[in-house]
């Protein structure tokens, strides 16, 4: 056990953990923030994705100890409001079936749109070809992301 | 004249070395430990040195890159000896070491990061890496799938986990030093060329494949996954011998 | 003590009241729903998720002296949109927008019967009922009304959640009339609306879920957290049936923050499957603690089940007579005189449901036989049922809180892990969450029963079927679930829609033959259709061809003469499909179509070969006959989901098994389909309105692979008739 402090949405936690506990874990249980998902603990699927200053990391492969001292950014912390330009698209193409899979995707979209504010087809899949999304919404969320960058280019 | 006697020298060289073999280049060498510290105490050495030396082509190096030595025999005439090494040129055991390296440049643990593609590749199998992972510009990948987002500074413990490093990277998209694909003569030419290699000249390639720590990560692949087929320490002396030995470009 | 007092006196352990279950749904807000029902006494039934017996139309709506209207979903939300379709139906004729309610889900009481998504059944299963349940409320908040002004009822009318007196301009809103026409009668046959006038229904209205979702506030099952809850992880056996022998927990127990282990067995359908559960205080450290476990299993023999011998048994068997599910005229006769014969067998694979959520469940006792269940199921009756069967308690001492589910395709049917959890938390002074691994997940089932199909056809001379037979050889999900040890009835699920297609063939006889297998087998979305719909559609595809006519016209002309569903589904993707425009050369276009039981859906699929010899998608048109649709945007969702689970099955993914054991284990090894390759799904929906109203969730399905596979004879000239197949090298 280790006292650990995190930086999460821009508030400080200040927890007792395993130094070993993957980032998820220490978000989800300890933090309580519940909006970051377990799917497959090996950074296959992405559904954890989390922002470590700004890189889009699978929080269930990173130690929460490689957070310290660094930005966390979770889903809950990207508008309080549903106001971030993907979550405005995500809502006018009503991207989710079960939802699972939609946190990580958009922290993944984010990174995508801060990099490249213009994105082709090409760039959304070279973006976005680490989450994986069992429903299938794929089709929308690249729809989605496009109508992001247009809202943020306005 | 400096050429006649640079042809002389290599030729009498191998006519040593053919009709000798290592008993006789490990007492002639050890004499001149200095500059020659590690040639021929190796096991491998002698596998290396006891069969046919096949046909050796004309030097790959520069003249000027050439100067005169001792050649450690006494009345013997002196040998020529690479200008930035110091080292005795051999061109057919530069060119057996460099096949030694190649088969670990070849090995997934390096050849999986120094694709012929902008993805990088993966398993024994070396298929392109799933979820469409790119170099990027810098060789750390692109925006939600860039290397260090699952790759961490160490091995993740477990089967197919994501293997780690602090350096974690792909060569970055000026500078690609691919070697998927190539071929021997290919890869070694590739290795040289301070344009494609990172402006390393002969010391720091050494120094590179025998310190970087991301190279050394290809021999800690992390749960499950072959090793090169040599150590690292082999490799880094197959490199250096190589090198030593006048970086010759395999046929 | 019931259970009904446990939940008016909170419990000494958990504290986990309604007010605090409904925060949880995301429903932050609402208060104890404390208002007037519509019977009274009843509320309390409502609120506390207890027995009252009959189903009445008052349960499903609340609405509270404040003016909160509440109404009960019966039916989980696992992705497919009953969130708002179901209220929707109630909300539409009672009056009320989707913003002015609160959607409470049911927990498996029984006034509300069936509480199960499954079967795409959800809409077409409600959609007289719920109405009638609006319809009626809004009649008696009318009727209050007018009692109140003293008014005719023809003055008056109901608009959102307010009934407005027309010669006077005065109102009411339902908060004020709740009291009094609480006390009225419930109308036995309230009038529904003109569906020219719905504001909801067929609309393509925003599901109040989709906020929750892309803020990270929906909570799923694996997002409850209850105060001094721990969290187990399990160890299975990744072979069936073993035996536990013994396990060494000497390093589980140096983990930090284990507590103790729980031996106990996991109950799904008819099986019990040893296990162990280590608890601990957080879920990593239950996990690590698993993996410190060492556990001694007898495989008892089961550790030789091989795929490859059995895929072997199964084509020994395709040459067998099976039972015989459907005869007309003389199959014998009239294939063997035929001039053109036909045979193919195709073989299709297990695959597995694979839910982004893995599957979980917390529990909580509360006391000795009362209990407390939060899981993502498909159906809170369910969960009760298996529970209560498993664990020997009666069914109203287990209160269930469905949460959303992340993704369902059939897998949360199986309430095996509300079983797990609840059998692990009774050995544990506190609440327990249990999470399966991605690995436990993948590995241990219930799969996707395979299925092979040896096709027969007889043509003439001018490709007209003379003789038609589709015999399936498998092994049954009743066999394997519920160890039926009576398989002749396992013929009919096997066989789903092989004898019911609207295509004329003279001759057919269609055929099972059962083979045995001890892997736990289960419906996988669009069931059995999703396998033999491959083999009878792209083997109708092969008489085609071998007709040497184009195969959508052969459908239409030859195998369709008469009008139905199908010849009406298959002229309107011909039409939206462009079928006669011309294709660039190496580039080919596949149709398919699939009549089962849960609807009717078709594809046609444009495919253009690269030199590589891989296979790319190039657009796909989908067209679903519904009759009545209630929210066509997610009707549209739900038919690209389905193309992609299906590209999925086709082309990346088959669970298979050495040494007894499932070689694959997640993601890595059992791949799904990712955004690159996913192709624009262009959605059509037939629906005129009227009484026929067909389902949305399982239709898109069955038709996709066999359309595909057929696109790629076109460009092509391969026939593919094994599953999943590589697309990059066909």
């Amino acid at each position: 056990m280790a006292s650990i402090t995190l930086t999460v949405n821009k508030k400080k936690y200040t927890i007792e953990a395993d130094p070993q506990m993957p980032l998820l874990w220490a978000i989800r249980d300890i933090v309580g923030l519940k909006g970051t998902k377990f799917g497959c603990g090996m950074a296959q699927c992405g559904a954890c994705t989390v922002h470590l200053d700004g890189e889009a990391v699978r929080s269930c492969v990173t130690l929460v100890g490689r957070a310290e001292g660094q930005e966390i950014v979770t889903i809950e912390g990207i508008s309080d409001d549903n106001s971030h330009p993907l979550q405005k698209a995500w809502i006018e193409f009503q991207v989710p079936q079960c939802g699972y899979c939609q946190s990580g995707q958009i922290m993944s979209a984010a990174v995508l749109l801060r990099e490249n504010p213009h994105p082709t087809d090409r760039d959304i899949d070279e973006a976005m070809m680490g989450n994986l999304c069992r429903c299938g919404t794929y089709t929308r969320i690249r729809k989605a992301i496009h109508r992001a960058a247009e809202i943020m280019n306005a | 004249m400096i050429n006649v006697k640079k042809w002389v020298g290599i030729l009498a060289l191998l006519v040593v070395f053919i009709f000798t073999g290592s008993a006789f280049t490990r007492p002639f060498l050890s004499g001149k430990a200095a500059v020659m510290p590690v040639y021929g105490t190796s096991p491998a050495e002698g596998s290396l040195a006891g069969g046919s030396p096949g046909n050796a082509n004309g030097p790959s190096y520069r003249e000027s890159d050439m100067m005169h030595g001792e050649s450690g025999i006494p009345g013997r005439k002196p040998a020529l000896l690479h200008r930035e090494t110091g080292k005795v040129p051999d061109s057919v055991l530069s060119k057996r070491h460099f096949l030694e390296v190649y088969k670990v440049l070849m090995s997934p643990r390096c050849m999986n990061c120094h694709p012929s593609g902008d993805a990088p590749l993966q398993g024994e199998d070396s298929h392109i890496h799933t979820m469409g992972v790119q170099r990027g510009l810098d060789g750390r990948g692109l925006y939600a799938l860039k290397c260090t987002n699952c790759h961490q500074p160490q091995n993740t413990p477990g089967l197919h986990m994501p293997p780690g490093n602090p350096k974690w990277k792909l060569p970055p998209s000026y500078m690609k030093m691919v070697f998927q694909g190539k071929t021997p003569r290919q890869l070694a030419a590739q290795l040289l060329d301070k344009t494609q290699n990172g402006g390393k000249n002969k010391a720091q390639l050494i120094d590179h494949v025998t310190h970087d720590m991301l190279v050394a990560s290809g021999w800690n692949p992390g749960e499950g996954r072959a090793l090169p087929p040599l150590t690292h320490k082999e490799f880094a002396r197959q490199f250096k011998l190589w090198l030593d030995k006048g970086g010759y470009l395999p046929d | 003590m019931r259970l009904k007092e446990m939940i008016k006196q909170p419990a000494s352990r958990g504290d986990l009241d309604r007010r605090r279950f409904l925060q949880l749904t995301g429903l932050s807000g609402l208060g104890l729903v404390l208002g007037l029902g519509w019977k009274p006494g009843d509320e309390e039934a409502i609120v506390a998720a207890a027995g009252t017996t009959a189903v009445n139309l008052s349960a499903y709506i609340i609405i509270d002296s404040s003016g909160t209207i509440s109404i009960m979903n019966p039916q989980p939300d696992m992705g497919q949109g009953t969130f708002q379709s179901v209220p929707a139906m109630i909300a539409e004729e009672l009056e009320v927008t989707l913003e002015q309610i609160r959607i409470i889900q049911t927990g498996g009481e029984k006034q509300y019967g069936r509480q199960t998504s499954g079967g795409s059944n959800s809409i077409r299963g409600n959609y007289q009922k719920l109405r009638t349940v609006g319809a009626a409320a809004k009649e008696m908040l009318i009727l209050a009304a007018t009692q109140r002004w003293k008014v005719p009822v023809s003055e008056c009318y109901a608009s959102g959640g307010v009934v407005y007196h027309k010669p006077s301009g005065k109102s009411l809103s339902y908060g004020e009339l709740a009291v009094e026409a609480g006390r009225l009668p419930v109308p036995q046959q309230p009038v529904l609306k003109d569906p020219r006038d719905f504001k909801i229904i067929g609309k393509n209205y925003p599901r109040p879920d989709v906020p929750l979702k892309i803020s990270g506030k929906a909570v799923y099952g694996i997002d409850v957290e209850l105060p001094g809850m721990l969290y187990a992880s399990v160890a299975h056996c990744p072979v069936f049936n073993s035996k536990l022998v013994s396990y060494e927990d000497a390093d589980t127990m140096r983990v930090k923050g284990v507590k103790k282990l729980v031996r106990f067995q996991r109950a799904l359908g008819a099986h019990k499957y040893d296990a162990v559960a280590v608890i601990a205080d957080t879920y990593w450290a239950a996990y690590q603690g698993k993996l410190a476990l060492k556990v001694k299993w007898d495989y008892d023999g089961n550790d030789v089940f091989d795929t490859d011998v059995y895929e072997q048994t199964l084509r020994e068997l395709s040459g067998k007579e099976g039972t015989v599910v459907h005869s007309d005229g003389n199959f014998e006769a009239a294939f063997s005189s035929a001039p053109v014969q036909l045979t193919a067998l195709y073989e299709l694979p297990m695959v597995s449901h694979s839910p982004m959520e893995p599957q979980n469940c917390t529990a909580l006792w509360h006391g000795k036989d009362l209990l407390e269940i939060w899981v993502s199921s498909q159906g809170a009756d369910r969960v009760k049922d298996e529970i209560a069967r498993n664990l020997g308690i009666p069914r109203d001492n287990i209160k269930v809180n469905i949460l959303f589910s992340g993704g369902g395709f059939g897998r949360r049917l199986y309430n095996d892990y509300a079983v797990e959890a609840a059998s692990i938390a009774r050995e544990v002074d506190a609440p327990v969450k249990m999470i399966w691994t991605r690995e436990e997940d993948t590995q241990l089932g219930p799969f996707r029963p395979p299925t092979f199909s040896a096709m027969k056809a007889g043509l003439s001379a001018d490709g007209k079927p003379l003789a038609f037979q589709h015999k399936v050889i498998s092994p049954s999900m009743g066999s394997t679930l519920e160890d039926k040890k009576d398989t002749s009835g396992e013929s009919s699920s096997m066989t789903e829609g092989i004898s019911t297609q609207a295509y004329e063939l003279p001759n057919m006889k269609n055929e099972y033959v059962f083979s045995q297998i001890h892997i736990p087998l289960a419906a996988w979305r669009s069931v059995t259709s999703s396998t033999v719909a491959f083999a009878h559609e792209c083997f109708i595809d092969e008489m085609a061809a071998k007709a040497g006519r184009d195969p959508l016209q052969y459908r239409l002309d030859v195998l369709l003469t008469k009008d139905s569903d199908t010849k009406r589904l298959l002229l309107k993707l011909k039409e939206v499909s462009y079928w006669d425009r011309p294709l660039p050369a190496g580039w080919g276009r596949g149709v398919a179509q699939y009549e089962f039981f849960a609807g009717l859906g078709g594809y046609v699929v444009e495919v253009s070969s690269t030199n590589q010899s891989g296979i790319h998608i190039e657009k796909v048109y989908m067209v679903i006959d519904l009759g009545t649709v209630v929210n066509p945007d997610m009707v549209a969702l739900q038919v690209e989901g389905a193309a992609t689970m299906a590209l999925t099955a086709a082309i990346k993914s088959a669970i298979t098994f050495t040494n007894g054991q499932t070689r694959q284990t997640n993601f890595h090894n059992y791949p799904l389909v990712r955004i690159n390759e996913m192709p624009e799904v262009e959605v059509h929906i037939i629906a005129e309105g009227g009484p026929k109203i067909k389902g949305v969730g399982e239709p898109g399905l069955p038709p996709f692979a066999p359309a595909l596979a057929n696109a790629i004879f076109a460009a092509t000239g391969k026939r593919i008739r094994k599953l999943p197949f590589n697309i990059n090298k066909v």
